[in-house]
């Protein structure tokens, strides 16, 4: 029983891993045509992450650097496991949200205890920057996540795939909390505007600045996880997930290139703007949606 | 006051011959002093409107035997431009620095003294380092001073008359 | 050939083609970098792609001239590369000394202070011709030709004996 759930877990990751590191490399084409010109070959990415595993040497600064670094890896493939891709779960019944919103919280403890071992103070300015912007995005998607579990009285996002299957899309029924939730998950995955823990002209690539070799191959193997989870939460909570595998892969990408087209022409805010502007504009539309929401219910 | 003005009243409180002040054209003059009124006339035109230090810098006559300082003072009121130049010897250059008068002349008599080798008593960064690292050799900007013959010396070049290609383990000589 | 040459040929075929530059520019010729990278000649074709940090870079440009208090820094930043990384010398003063060859102040041959894998000639060289370089830095690197790193293991003495008559017997900054 155990073992099988490991070989389905183990192929899951596998699977992920391929589809997600070629589309993010044909979003690199994608954004190359916006701007005139050919980018690279879509198995770029491929490359980029197994010669940053062949390097010869790596520096290392000490024990808690090294633990944190294992700690984010592991935490955000152990998240992964629970996400239904399609009607495709590897533990049939506990794909719960609650858990996986717990434990996503752990990858980047994980990169702030190994930023704080390296000593660099770019990277201490990069971290305290991500957090910031955590406190910004994290509230007006919660609000939108609990009306949906409470109109379904349910938390396992397979009960709320299945109702949607059924009825209508999430999307039609409540359109504003769609637009809310995009711009948050914008803002989990770090693209721009919203990017400046990042950064790379302005603190020489924030929290990423002291890694070498091989763990910074690790390192963009767990970005790419991440993606994974979080926008597969958002097609599973609002487009009705996907009868099949390919349904749900169509989806998934219409989604990850309609950010990437969004992204590649916008400026970069600055980290008092963007929670500024989540908290004025994200809460209280997400407010005046659940409040709309809740009438129709409970009327 | 315009220019003329100007140039009248500066020759009746210094008693300067007629051919040490000359037009350079509407908005500049220039003023030639000796080494020992120079402090007084520097402060004197602090007074009347030229508050402004803009440079400090020195030119070298080797066949003249001397070095000779200029300082350029400009004043918004007036709108002119003045460079007041002096002439001290080469052997053992000294002058007394205006430091007390401008503030700002710690940086250009340190760049002066480093370059040149000019020293400014008075100033409290004499012979300490500001552009140059572990500098080995005379002052760069005097005009004895031979650049190729350094550079020949310091920094090893290609040698083209015995020119065969290499390959990269054969690099050591 | 057995199975540890295939294995290094396939990580040289995966290393060749996924370069990071770093975006540091030494001298006058960095001007000619930001054609390159951007829409009409554009380099991100070959997989090259500008890096911030010199821990997670491969290529160091010197682009142009190198003056003395340059050359102390640069030594900093090729030191803390992670090998394998190469060096990549643009424009003739880096050869021979350029245009000026008689200052108290620039260097006149890079080869005696960081080993160098390719020169691109040229006083600037144009975009086209830094991609032909890169062209065949990349396959140098495919075939294992470009050991610049291991010569520089290899040799540390006579490197570090050429520095330190340039910097003034000194290697660590003064202030």
């Amino acid at each position: 029983m155990i073992i099988k759930f490991l070989i389905r877990g183990l192929l899951f990751l596998i699977g992920a891993f391929i589809f997600q590191v070629s589309l993010s490399g044909f979003s690199r084409k994608v954004v190359g045509r916006i701007q005139k010109r050919y980018g690279p070959v879509f198995w770029q990415n491929f490359r980029d992450i197994f010669k940053f595993l062949f390097k010869k040497t790596s520096i290392s600064h000490g024990f808690i650097f090294d633990f944190g670094v294992l700690m984010a890896f592991g935490g955000t493939m152990a998240t992964l496991i629970f996400v239904p891709f399609g009607n495709f779960a590897v533990i049939p019944g506990q794909t719960n949200f609650i858990v996986i919103i717990y434990l996503l919280a752990i990858g980047l403890l994980g990169m702030a205890m190994s930023a704080v071992g390296s000593g660099n103070p770019n990277a201490s300015i990069g971290i305290s920057r991500a957090l910031t912007q955590m406190l910004g995005y994290e509230l007006p998607f919660l609000i939108i996540a609990l009306i949906i579990m409470f109109t379904n009285q349910s938390s396992s996002l397979e009960v709320l795939v299945n109702s949607q299957i059924a009825g209508t899309w999430n999307l039609i029924k409540m359109p504003l909390g769609a637009v809310v939730a995009f711009i948050s998950v914008m803002g989990m995955l770090g693209k721009k505007p919203f990017d400046s823990p990042i950064a790379p002209a302005e603190i020489a690539s924030g929290p990423l600045v002291e890694y070498s070799g091989k763990y910074l191959g690790i390192l963009m193997i767990q970005h790419e996880f991440a993606t994974v989870i979080e926008v597969g939460l958002f097609v599973n909570l609002f487009l009705g997930g996907g009868k099949t595998i390919l349904d749900f892969m169509i989806k998934y990408i219409i989604v990850y290139i309609l950010m990437v087209i969004i992204s590649s022409f916008l400026p970069r805010f600055k980290v008092e703007e963007s929670v500024k502007f989540f908290w004025k504009w994200g809460l209280s539309i997400s407010i005046i949606q659940a409040v709309i929401t809740l009438g129709f219910y409970f009327s | 006051m315009n220019q003329n003005e100007i140039i009248k009243k500066i020759e009746n409180e210094f008693n300067i011959d007629k051919k040490d002040i000359k037009k350079i054209d509407s908005k500049q003059f220039k003023a030639f002093i000796k080494n020992s009124q120079i402090i007084d006339f520097l402060t004197y035109l602090k007074n009347i409107g030229f508050w402004q230090l803009s440079l400090i810098t020195a030119v070298d006559w080797v066949d003249d035997n001397k070095f000779e300082i200029v300082y350029n003072l400009v004043s918004w009121e007036l709108e002119q431009n003045i460079l007041v130049k002096t002439d001290i010897s080469r052997k053992n250059p000294k002058i007394t620095s205006v430091i007390n008068i401008w503030p700002a002349a710690k940086y250009y008599e340190w760049d002066v003294n480093e370059y040149f080798g000019i020293d400014f008593i008075g100033n409290p960064n004499n012979g300490k380092e500001l552009f140059l690292e572990n500098w080995d050799g005379p002052p760069p900007m005097r005009k004895d001073f031979d650049p190729l013959k350094y550079s020949k010396n310091k920094f090893p070049e290609k040698d083209y008359k015995n020119f065969k290609m290499k390959k990269q383990s054969e690099v050591i000589e | 050939m057995n199975t540890k040459e295939l294995i290094e040929k396939i990580k040289n075929i995966v290393r060749g083609h996924s370069l990071y530059m770093l975006h540091y520019c030494t001298g006058c010729g960095a001007i000619e970098l930001p054609p390159t990278m951007t829409s009409r000649f554009d380099m991100e074709r070959l997989g090259i792609a500008p890096m911030a940090t010199p821990r997670q870079a491969d290529i160091l440009l010197i682009t142009g001239y190198l003056s003395k208090k340059t050359l102390r820094r640069v030594i900093y930043t090729y030191e803390q590369m992670q090998s394998p990384k190469w060096v990549v010398g643009f424009g003739s003063c880096t050869i021979n000394g350029g245009i000026y060859y008689d200052s108290y102040s620039t260097i006149n041959r890079l080869d005696l202070y960081l080993p160098v894998d390719l020169y691109i000639a040229g006083c600037m060289p144009r975009p086209e011709a830094i991609i032909n370089g890169f062209k065949k830095l990349i396959s140098m690197i495919e075939k294992g030709d470009a050991k610049g790193w291991e010569h520089y293991i290899e040799n540390k003495k006579w490197y570090k004996k050429n520095q330190k008559k340039a910097l003034g017997n000194s290697l660590y900054t003064t202030r």
